[in-house]
């Protein structure tokens, strides 16, 4: 690979390689990668640190508030995908070796189940309990604060609260979508997509508790049944990308709603070579980077030789960052379930696959 | 206090809980739109769901003491001791004629969840398990507990009656300044 070449001056991150790389496993990333896998570390940093405030502040005004209650929750939910990010990118900082052949990649899978478990769980328990609160018409007691003299209802500083902590993890989700964009990061891009999103669960829990001042008191049950569906809501969508991803689906795009257009690429590129009739891929996402398996059709009465697969080999790779890890498999025609594929018989089907 | 009050006390509608992201904007529009319109002009903000401290202001405080010397003294014909005492003072403060109910803990607190109470007292302190029944003010004063723990004493209103609720605790807050921690 082209970029393998490349120097890195070495950075202040405690977690590179000797010589200051940062690597996908056995993927080397080109330099403008390198410098966004550090953006994305010290943005999560910083995005724990902030919550860590958040949620300290949170603590301090919630008392009996239902919608505070699930705000608190929610933001010390928010505290998983960056510790899972900041794990899984250690983790997969490892080549592949004897016990983990393909890698350790499938650390980001894992963080992202876990995560979307969590959501998924307190989402709905939040709705739950908040719609028991509703039915049987708890009405949240909310007191004062004495501060400096002075006696302040507290839902006035739950208000300011969460008003405050609404522009930080916003600003930190925009930066952190680009960068996940960039690494093809899921758990990062689900963190951004979370925190982006986070100032409507802000406002509902303040626009609540406002609502309680004015005598309704149910405004607070219906703001914390908004925050926990929200949380709920992230659980379920995440769950469905980390499974989708964790069962080898086709490879698709970040945001999840079309196949990725490498596999397109790769497969013109490949059909594209002389000796090559035909050729179609079996591609899945192990985290950041694709493993891909190649299945091509030889011309008739082509030389099948060492060097010719390598080469193939060697170019599928310069196509993208991201495709590294990548078998090139010569077969008589093409296994029904790959692009372009119209036999019966099947790649897992015993096969003698030959890596190049 | 002639101001018109609305009670609200169940939800005409409560919107459905949001099922995409997408509702939340308009949910917590819809919310804002709910609050502006509320033509609700409760004497005070925070406002009491059930008019509690309206009610009381210029009319009755029924006040529910339990016999816990020297905080209520319930011996004698009428209730004396300090939280009497403190009582005594906010009904003068807000110009209420207190009507007292002596019994046990059990029967003021219930009678505190049903409203037919409006204020508690009987040497609570801020572990009592009866903040299911009653909202709890922040303490006035620190004492001795009978294992010798230090305990923060406090009284009982009706739960999410918030103007109530911080009417009393800035009437403690004066009354009780030195006991302040």
């Amino acid at each position: 690979m082209s970029q393998k070449d490349t120097q890195q001056h070495s950075g202040k991150d405690s977690v590179e390689d000797s010589n200051g790389q940062r690597r996908f496993g056995r993927t080397e990333l080109p330099p403008e990668l390198q410098e966004a896998v550090k953006r994305a570390i010290r943005l999560e940093w910083i995005t724990i640190g902030v919550l860590a405030v958040i949620v300290a502040a949170v603590a301090l005004v919630m008392g009996n508030s239902q919608a505070m209650k699930a705000a608190w929750i929610e933001d010390l939910l928010s505290f998983i995908p960056p510790i899972a990010f900041l794990i899984a990118i250690r983790i997969i900082n490892n080549p592949p070796s004897r016990k983990q052949p393909y890698g350790n990649h499938r650390a980001i899978g894992v963080g992202h189940l876990v995560a979307s478990v969590a959501l998924l769980v307190m989402g709905a328990f939040l709705v739950v309990d908040s719609a028991i609160g509703l039915i049987t018409a708890e009405h949240p007691p909310i007191g004062s604060f004495h501060l400096f003299g002075h006696t302040i209802w507290q839902g006035w500083f739950m208000v300011v609260v969460m008003l405050l902590s609404v522009p930080g993890p916003v600003i930190l989700g925009r930066m952190k979508l680009k960068l996940a964009k960039q690494l093809h990061n899921k758990v990062l891009y689900a963190d951004a997509d979370m925190n982006k999103a986070d100032w409507q669960t802000g406002l509902a829990t303040a626009v609540g508790v406002a609502g309680v001042g004015l005598g309704l008191w149910w405004f607070d049950g219906v703001a914390a049944i908004f925050v926990g569906a929200s949380i709920l809501y992230d659980g379920i969508r995440n769950l469905t990308t980390a499974i989708t991803d964790l069962t080898d689906t086709r490879a698709r795009t970040i945001e999840g709603n079309e196949e990725h257009p490498v596999i397109y690429q790769a497969e013109d590129h490949a059909s594209s070579t002389d000796w090559v009739r035909q050729a179609g891929a079996r591609v899945r996402d192990q985290g950041h980077v694709f493993h891909m398996e190649m299945f091509v059709v030889p011309e008739p009465g082509a030389a099948l030789t060492l060097d010719r697969l390598q080469s193939l080999r060697d170019s599928l790779a310069e196509l993208d960052w991201k495709l590294e890890d990548i078998v090139v498999v010569p077969v008589p025609e093409l296994p029904a379930e790959v692009h372009g594929g119209t036999a019966t018989m099947q790649s897992e089907g015993g096969q003698e696959f030959q890596e190049a | 206090m002639g101001v018109p009050r609305c009670r609200p006390s169940a939800p005409a509608a409560p919107a459905p809980p949001a099922r995409r992201r997408a509702a939340l904007p308009a949910a917590g529009l819809a919310l804002t739109a709910a609050l502006a319109l509320t033509g609700c002009t409760s004497s005070g903000y925070p406002a009491d769901p059930e008019g509690t401290f309206d009610k009381a202001s210029g009319g009755t405080l029924e006040v529910g003491v339990v016999h816990h010397p020297p905080y209520v003294d319930a011996s004698g014909a009428e209730p004396s001791g300090s939280e009497v005492e403190l009582v005594e003072g906010f009904a003068r403060q807000i110009d209420a004629e207190i009507e007292w109910t002596v019994s046990g803990e059990e029967a003021v607190m219930t009678a505190l969840q049903k409203g037919d109470l409006d204020l508690v007292a009987g040497g609570f302190t801020s572990q009592s398990p009866w903040s299911t029944h009653g909202a709890m003010t922040r303490h006035y004063a620190e004492t001795t507990g009978p294992d010798g723990k230090p305990v923060k004493l406090v009284m009982a209103v009706p739960l999410g009656e918030n103007q109530m609720l911080t009417e009393l605790e800035r009437y403690l807050d004066v009354a009780h300044q030195g006991a302040q921690p």
